[in-house]
């Protein structure tokens, strides 16, 4: 079976609006949180976001969409889906072939448009421009009806760890011959649906979040998108590759609707798992680019895990501390920080940490470096208990 | 992919006492689920379950306590809990953003059914949600499939679930999908006006590998993405010479006409493909339309094999032959999105 090679990345983030620009803030360590400028919510200037300071309207000139009905969440995705097929050099007639898939992830689709949704759906006429649009699948459908996609396209939802799904099921489509490459990614734009929902449940951070520190209080949402292209190796000739994906899987944590379990049992199981698909010892792993979201719960039972797997835990961080959690769209920006990572061979440093978890003891990477590694996890834990990670590997 | 085992919760009389020549008559151009009692949830644990979670979970408990091992629950959900969504959005507005309870956000999530699933059953499987609208289930079944063939011992849950609530009613009604006038569901082929009805359901199948006692086989499943009646046409014969030898005969052709008369071409050339020998049959009038309706016509389709026999309301024109032995299923949601599925004895 031929490796599964990536050989397009995109992102737009709070750090950057292309691949370039985010990296170039990952290295100089900075910090894309703020109070918002754009979205309007009771929250704005009492909470921090990652917030990509750019308006629909600007998006859609720069992308050149003149229909109606489209959504902020469509169009970040079309931002770095476009960046990404660009970057691979697809060509047209393989992005319109019917052996071409298209994967996205999303939580929020549409309903980022609070108030038009909460008019729509209590009325009996005059419907909104975007009564077709507040669906997950949307957005999907409107990148396959830009692109002209005509191979297996899905749309895929499972919480905060949506966009790591993603990749996987791409993946597995090359690998069992529904495909032979795959555009695949995950978005989320700010909505007031998630930031009242994770409001509710009372772990918002009152300011920019400390992931893995004893003293963290919550996380900050953040919005963005990622994509990559998936090729199978033996089809790339003449042309860039980025890394290998080498490992992925997916387990349930089967404990609660919204937390993980003391043990981390889901997260053990999907790092675990990952490196069996990759065919991997955890000490091959040179970097863990961890789902640390900087709530109490996540991080005490992510750290408890990652030394059951890890004799020796390696360098890790958390990107959430600059870019905050963008949900469906969080495990496929931050593949495309880890493949960036590799790449260049450095790691970066987890911003706002002071103290460790007493019962893990574990410190994050706090500085910048130069890294020679080979491999590198990325963790992605979900509400419903919906754990994945993926591995990534040097070509 | 083998069907072993199978729920379904829709409007008519299929979770118990199956009765498939009975038919309920839509109100209000809706045809709303007869629920069951759901014997194995707690009441209090039930109490708080939102009409998508509770129909998903009731329906997938049975056919799991009646297995062995389930090493992976697969659910398709265009909108998972659209009424819990919708109760928190409005909290969200009537309280301005103020201080709001959780449980209708945890609950509006999409992967909400598959992950009560796994928590009921303490399953720490393979878990995932597909919620690409009206091919949300067909990625589900490709999913299985896919998932069949890396483990070849698996035994899967794999389902499709979606709800009727007043607010999605509302959306789809302003979209232009359901008829300006009121019809009963009887009436529903006439085509002579844009839109349907609406309809809701779960069904949920046990599928492995393993061909002996099954129940049916799902043997091809293809998904496609135009609005050209001829792209659909020419794929619909690539697929019939891909997955089925000459020699064999499909007998029936099962669709999702749903008297949208938008839609009615897209059948129109498909049905064109058939000879004579070929029966047709619909089902919307029996399910009303949702995005996963795909997955009901899955169950009938099983159940017309099983009892070898096609009940008349559903029949649009009858082949020679009384031999029933392989359904090729086409649907159709919104004139966008297509799936043809085999299914065989």
């Amino acid at each position: 079976m031929s490796r599964i090679v990536i050989t397009g990345i995109g992102v737009i983030s709070a750090l950057g609006e292309f691949a370039e620009t985010n990296h170039t803030a990952l290295v100089k360590a900075e910090c894309g949180l703020s109070s918002l400028q754009l979205f309007k919510t009771i929250y704005s200037e009492t909470l921090k976001f990652g917030e990509i300071k750019i308006e629909n309207e600007q998006l859609k000139n720069r992308l050149g969409i003149k229909n109606k009905g489209i959504t902020r969440t469509s169009l970040l995705a079309l931002h770095a889906l476009n960046e990404a097929v660009n970057d691979s050099k697809l060509k047209e007639v393989q992005i319109k072939s019917y052996d071409t898939a298209l994967i996205v992830a999303n939580t929020v689709g549409g309903m980022c448009l609070t108030d038009e949704l909460f008019q729509d759906a209590n009325s009996k006429d005059n419907g909104s421009e975007y009564v077709s649009s507040y669906d997950c699948g949307s957005t999907t459908l409107f990148l396959q009806n830009q692109l002209g996609v005509k191979g297996v396209c899905n749309t895929i939802n499972t919480a905060c760890s949506s966009s790591a799904n993603a990749l996987m099921f791409a993946a597995r489509l090359i690998n069992n011959g529904y495909a032979n490459r795959a555009i695949v990614g995950g978005v989320d734009s700010l909505a007031k649906f998630t930031i009242n929902g994770f409001n509710s449940l009372g772990i918002l951070a009152p300011q920019n979040c400390k992931p893995f520190d004893k003293n963290r209080n919550g996380l900050n949402l953040g919005e963005g998108s990622g994509f990559i292209v998936m090729e199978k190796e033996s089809d790339v000739i003449d042309k860039k590759i980025y890394a290998v994906l080498s490992g992925y899987f997916n387990s349930n944590d089967a404990f609660h609707p919204s937390a993980l379990s003391d043990n981390g049992d889901g997260p053990f199981l999907a790092m675990k798992g990952a490196l069996k698909t990759a065919n991997l010892s955890p000490f091959q792993i040179g970097y863990v680019n961890t789902h640390g979201t900087g709530t109490e719960n996540n991080d005490e039972v992510e750290g408890k895990a990652l030394k059951r797997i890890f004799e020796t835990v390696p360098p890790f961080a958390s990107t959430k501390s600059k870019i905050g959690h963008c949900l469906g769209g969080a495990a496929a920006i931050e593949s495309v920080f880890s493949i960036i990572a590799l790449n260049n061979q450095e790691i970066y440093p987890s911003l706002n940490f002071i103290t460790p978890i007493e019962s893990t003891g574990l410190i994050p990477l706090l500085e910048y470096k130069n890294h020679s590694f080979d491999h590198i996890m990325t963790n992605s834990f979900g509400f419903g208990g919906n754990c994945s990670s993926l591995i990534f590997s040097k070509k | 992919m083998y069907i072993h085992k199978s729920t379904c919760i829709s409007p008519q009389q299929t979770y118990s006492d199956v009765d498939l020549e009975k038919l309920n008559i839509s109100v209000n151009n809706m045809l709303n689920v007869v629920e069951p009692k759901y014997d194995d949830i707690p009441l209090n644990v039930l109490r708080r379950m939102g009409k998508a979670v509770r129909m998903g979970v009731g329906a997938a408990l049975p056919l799991i306590k009646d297995s062995k091992n389930i090493d992976g629950i697969i659910i398709g959900t265009a909108n998972g809990g659209m009424e819990d969504c919708i109760k928190f959005l409005n909290q969200i507005v009537q309280f301005e953003e103020g201080r709001l309870t959780p449980t209708n956000f945890v609950q509006s999530t999409p992967n909400a059914i598959a992950a009560q699933i796994g928590i009921t059953n303490q399953n720490k499987c393979y878990n995932i949600t597909h919620v690409h609208r009206g091919l949300a289930f067909e990625n589900a079944l490709i999913d299985a499939q896919m998932l069949l063939r890396e483990n070849l011992e698996f035994n899967l849950l794999v389902g499709g679930v979606d709800e009727i609530s007043s607010y999605n009613y509302n959306i789809e009604n302003l979209g232009g999908w359901f008829k300006d006038e009121e019809i009963d569901n009887t009436k529903l082929y006439k085509n002579e006006t844009k839109g349907t009805i609406a309809g809701e359901g779960v069904t949920m199948f046990v599928v492995n590998n393993c061909k002996e006692n099954s129940i049916a086989n799902i043997s091809a499943i293809k998904t496609l993405h135009t609005n050209n009646t001829e792209e659909v046409a020419e794929q619909l014969k690539l697929f019939i010479e891909k997955n089925i030898s000459p020699d064999k005969n499909i007998d029936l052709f099962l669709t999702g006409e749903n008297g949208d008369n938008r839609l009615q071409n897209y059948y129109n050339v498909c049905e064109n493909i058939f000879d004579n020998n070929t029966s047709i049959a619909r089902f919307k009038h029996y399910c009303g339309e949702y995005p996963t309706a795909s997955a009901f016509s899955v169950w009938l389709a099983s159940k017309i094999l099983n009892n070898q026999i096609i009940p008349q309301h559903f029949i649009k024109c009858k082949s020679n032959s009384n031999k029933l032995e392989r359904i090729l299923i086409y649907n159709n949601y919104k004139g966008q999105q297509h799936s043809f599925m085999l299914i065989e004895k």
